[in-house]
């Protein structure tokens, strides 16, 4: 009896938006008579912090403070289409759709203000909700005042802007080689994990001590929440890696969890150590750089703990969960010397009862041949 | 001050911290609603025989029990806007097809006497023998679990144009990688069905109003989308149909096809009262839509230095009883077999295969968690059985400018060199002088041998 | 059946054996504790009863006769929130929010047993508490806070910061 320590590596991508692409966003913003910003966009906040993140885009692209903005997502007949809060695209996606509208509201600012200010508006800029002269910031008018000249001196205008974001549909142009016409996806994102582990190999328990996460996001338009989404990305991911199974003995359909007292979700006492390391490639699409972080925060846990295990006790178990029970059968196979892969020429061959060939009776198309194919 | 990279509170967040927020299950109207039930399947699979609720409809507090019958379009698919064609029934026909499949709802006066209404329906099944093993679909003699077949029978979009049974994706020269290659290292990999187990189960809140349009409180993740479901089965076109986006008590995925929403809106035309349906916990574990399980098998064609000179997969993805965006699954995972790897020879297969059991749903990672999965456990693998550096054999193989992935895209800006010298300093780990100056511009040739450079470049097309 | 709700007494119609969640949601409106399992598994429907973490959903009215109780909205308000409040906002202790009124209630109730516990502890005394969004790190982080005395104007922990992303993957 002992507890052993392993360490393992994944290394994961994962694309920005729905595969092959289509997936649009549409966002209106106006403005009120004293220059605060309405947003109507469709991309419904579950969580993930899009709404926050939206505010601050606008922010940014309009040059007026945070607060004056509202973000309103209230239903199907005020806000515009928006495909969904999922395939990690509200921020890059949702994102630019609202910046776009922002740019669109800040040049008609520009263009009245400019009339007002009798200055081409290609000199003016915005910055803290005050138009003003680059290089004469004495010059200025507020975009409160540009917006109440407009509805009540200069016939009643609305300023607004609207903005699409949507990478075309891409077409699979044959069928036999998965050719495609166009990128498939918004953007792709990078991470890689590594899982520090402690095996008990009486028990087949999997302690996880530290988890360390690097992630490529492009740039972080709200650190804490991209902070959120990778830690809460790290424990589901462990849930799926160690503890969580709808069908614990799949393809049994008994044995179901049906409350959080049967079914393992993670709890506070299963957090290990979590170390994030955030990298900043500025994506060149991105609203500012940003690319999606959401759901590949899950991915790499499964194969960097299955890989620390095998660190810790030289056994490989490739079915998740990684639970105790499969552990311990792993290692008394090991212990049966019935672990080795079977060697065939240059073929070598693990996993071979697990495989379609030996658990059903697939016709020469479906079956794992070792030819190419 | 500076808008982007701030740290800012969340916008919604004094509500949640202080129970501010209103959930739809938080919604009072002033006039009250009726609660929802659903009468569900008790087998894996079924013929339905007989079915008689006028029992059922005479208990107390009971205002309307629906069925199949009463749904104006009992059956659209999730995926039409790509051109999938439909399969689900909302309520159940004539046939059940996995455990917890609703065939009935009711609305009455309390959650209590919905559900003594739906214990009182009466049923008659004639079991019929499931099928649960991906594995065992395509034997001759395997149980139906769908009435297209055991896997999905065409990835081209129309039923008209049928297209393929399975998704490929095909590049380079496999059996040259294969021939070339010192060892082949080939593997099973088995990723579960989990749950989403949002803390908040679905809950739905329809309103008729007096024009005659229907407005759905919901927990949806896609507002527009469910309100094209929900417009879809009522037979409105999308004036008919408001739904408001309440605060979404988490949804990883489990909350973008909910059936919730439309069930409730059909018995509040029904009855022409607010109608609430709200999930109890064992529903939101038993009867709503899991990440799929996976079945992978894969072969690695790689040189004894670790090169990793072509890839053949297979994939089994189970997509339970109902389609509903495994087609879309199947496709994404295919799209991303070669991991965060440049693979220049490959060979991807998979199948979208009908099990009975709950239909399968969109699940944070959809579709590549299951490809880490694979990738990531054969280059572990891979490293182990020619005795190399884990780090290494990725950095070698990793994505670089330039590259081009196995359907065709040319990446521009592919991070698995940062990455992975960025944990491997975190870890302690010190990476051979060569990899730690190596970037992610596209591959000079200085790590790269002489006989592979023309493969790589290339990106192994023919 | 009396009790007392956030200060305020009420004469409850519900019967004895109703739970107390769900006389708090349906007879007195009070919706802070949330409906998250009805079996005790989840935590977010955590109120103190006389100054104890209870699950709502496991008491019925008869064991609470006559006896205070403090939901998340007797905590705090949004102008005036409770430290534990405002340390939750500031710190991303909550994402979709509907663990929030439980995992804060019980995060009270820690303090005042145990003002200063370590980090194993608070794990220990919330580990009842789900939550599918955060990974608890930031929810540990926002006891740890309040714990230390931290004051929550946000201004610390608001800040921007200055300049653009160096882009890292063109050089090692």
């Amino acid at each position: 009896m002992a507890r052993h320590k392993g360490r393992g590596l994944a290394t994961i991508e994962y694309p920005t938006g729905m595969n092959q692409s289509g997936d649009l966003t549409q966002s209106w913003i106006k403005l009120k008579h004293d220059g605060r910003v309405d947003v109507l966009s469709g991309t419904v906040d579950i969580g993930n912090g899009s709404k926050t993140a939206h505010r601050q885009i606008v922010a940014a692209a309009l040059g007026v403070p945070v607060d004056w903005v509202t973000v309103d997502v209230s239903d199907t007949d005020a806000s515009p289409w928006d495909t969904g809060t999922f395939a990690s695209r509200c921020t890059f996606i949702g994102g630019n759709a609202v910046k776009i509208a922002a740019e669109r509201v800040r040049e008609r600012v520009l263009e009245i203000a400019g009339k007002m200010l009798e200055i081409d508006p290609a000199d003016l800029t915005i910055e803290e909700g005050v138009v003003f002269a680059r290089g004469a910031p004495e010059t200025n008018i507020s975009v409160s005042d540009v917006a109440h000249a407009a509805t009540w001196q200069l016939g009643g205008e609305l300023i607004s802007g609207t903005g699409t974001f949507v990478k075309p549909f891409a077409k699979i142009l044959d069928q036999e080689t998965g050719r495609i016409d166009r990128d498939p996806h918004a953007a792709l994102s990078y991470g890689a994990s590594v899982a520090e582990i402690e095996v008990d190999d009486e028990t087949g328990e999997v302690r996880v001590e530290r988890f360390i996460e690097a992630y490529d996001i492009g740039y972080a338009i709200n650190p804490t929440i991209v902070e959120g989404q990778i830690q809460g990305g790290t424990v589901m991911g462990l849930g799926l890696a160690l503890l969580e199974a709808s069908y614990p003995y799949y393809p049994s359909p008994e044995h179901r969890g049906a409350d959080f007292a049967s079914y393992m979700a993670p709890s506070m006492v299963d957090l290990p150590q979590i170390d994030f390391l955030c990298l900043e490639n500025p994506s060149v699409e991105g609203p500012f750089g940003a690319k999606a972080c959401g759901e590949m925060a899950n991915n790499g846990q499964g194969p960097s703990v299955a890989a620390a295990i095998h660190d810790a006790v030289g056994v490989w178990v490739t079915e998740l969960p990684l639970t105790p029970e499969r552990v311990l059968r792993a290692l008394e196979k090991k212990a049966a010397g019935e672990d080795a892969p079977r060697v065939d020429g240059k073929w070598v061959i693990f996993d071979e009862e697990l495989s379609i060939n030996a658990v059903g009776a697939p016709d020469a198309d479906v079956k794992f041949t070792f030819d190419p194919f | 001050m500076k808008a982007i990279g701030a740290r800012l509170p969340r916008y919604e967040g004094a509500g949640h911290v202080t129970g501010q927020t209103l959930f739809v299950d938080d919604i009072r109207l002033p006039q009250g609603n009726l609660w929802a039930k659903a009468l569900r399947s008790p087998h894996h699979s079924a013929r339905i025989t007989s079915f008689d609720a006028s029992k059922a409809a005479s208990l107390p507090g009971v205002h309307a029990i629906i069925t199949h019958a009463d749904v104006p379009r009992n059956v659209f698919g999730h995926l039409a806007f790509l051109g999938v064609p439909a399969d689900e029934p909302l309520l159940a026909v004539d046939e059940v097809r996995y455990l917890g499949q609703p065939i009935a709802a009711v609305a009455a006066d309390s959650e209590e006497a919905a559900q003594a209404a739906v214990d009182a329906i009466e049923v008659e099944y004639e079991e019929r023998e499931p099928l649960f093993d991906m594995r065992k679909a395509f034997d001759p003699d395997a149980p139906k679990a769908h009435h297209w077949g055991n896997w999905l029978p065409y990835f081209g979009g129309e039923l008209e144009n049928a297209g393929p049974d399975r998704r490929r994706i095909r590049k380079g020269d496999l059996e040259w990688a294969f021939e070339k290659a010192d060892t082949i290292v080939k593997g099973v990999y088995r990723p579960a069905a989990i749950e989403h187990a949002p803390l908040e189960t679905q809950v739905a809140l329809a309103v008729p109003e007096p024009s005659g349009r229907m407005v759905v409180y919901s927990c949806t993740q896609a507002m527009h989308f469910s309100a094209g479901h929900v417009a879809a089965h009522l037979g409105v076109p999308l004036n008919g149909v408001k739904l408001v986006s309440s605060a979404v008590g988490g949804g990883f995925g489990g909350k973008v096809d909910s059936s919730s929403d439309t069930i409730a809106a059909v018995l509040a035309l029904k009855t022409e009262r607010p109608v609430k349906w709200r999930w109890t916990r064992e529903e939101e574990f038993l009867c709503s839509g899991t990440r799929a399980a996976w079945h992978i098998e894969v072969a690695d064609a790689v040189t004894k230095d670790g090169w990793i000179l072509g890839r053949k997969t297979l994939t089994l993805h189970d997509a339970g009883a109902y389609l509903r965006h495994s087609s879309y699954a199947t496709t994404k995972h295919t799209f991303h077999c070669a991991g965060a790897y440049t693979i220049p020879n490959v060979s991807f297969l998979a199948f979208a295969v009908f099990t009975n059991r709950v239909p399968s749903t969109a699940m944070r990672g959809f579709g590549v968690t299951s490809t880490s999965f694979l990738a990531e456990m054969q280059v572990n693998r891979i490293a182990k059985v020619l005795d190399l550096d884990p780090y290494e054999v990725r950095l070698k193989n990793a994505n670089r400018i330039g590259d081009t992935m196995p359907n065709t895209v040319v990446l521009k800006d592919p991070s698995t060199v940062p990455v992975v010298q960025a944990i491997a300093e975190h870890a302690g780990i010190e990476l051979a002088p060569e990899y730690k100056a190596m970037t992610w511009e596209p591959r000079t040739g200085a790590v790269l041998p002489e006989w592979l450079v023309e493969q790589q470049a290339k990106g192994g097309q023919d | 059946m009396k009790i007392t709700v956030n200060g305020a007494e009420h004469e409850l119609a519900s019967p004895p054996l109703t739970s107390l969640l769900n006389a708090l949601r349906d007879e007195l409106n009070v919706t802070g504790p949330k409906v998250g399992c009805q079996g005790g598994n989840c935590g977010t429907c955590t109120v103190l009863v006389d100054g104890e973490p209870r699950r709502s959903c496991l008491l019925p009215l008869a064991m609470v006769d006559g006896a205070e109780v403090t939901t998340i909205e007797g905590l705090g308000t949004p102008k005036r929130m409770h430290p534990m409040q405002a340390a939750f906002h500031f710190y991303y202790g909550s994402q979709c929010g509907f663990c929030a009124p439980g995992m804060i209630t019980a995060s009270v109730a820690l303090l005042e047993r145990n003002p200063n516990p370590t980090r194993k502890q608070i794990q220990n005394a919330l580990g009842g508490h789900i939550c599918r969004c955060t990974g608890y790190v930031k929810i540990i982080d926002a006891v740890e806070a309040v714990a230390r005395g931290e004051s929550f104007d946000g201004a610390e922990l608001t800040r921007s910061r200055g300049g653009e992303a160096t882009p890292k993957g063109a050089s090692a």
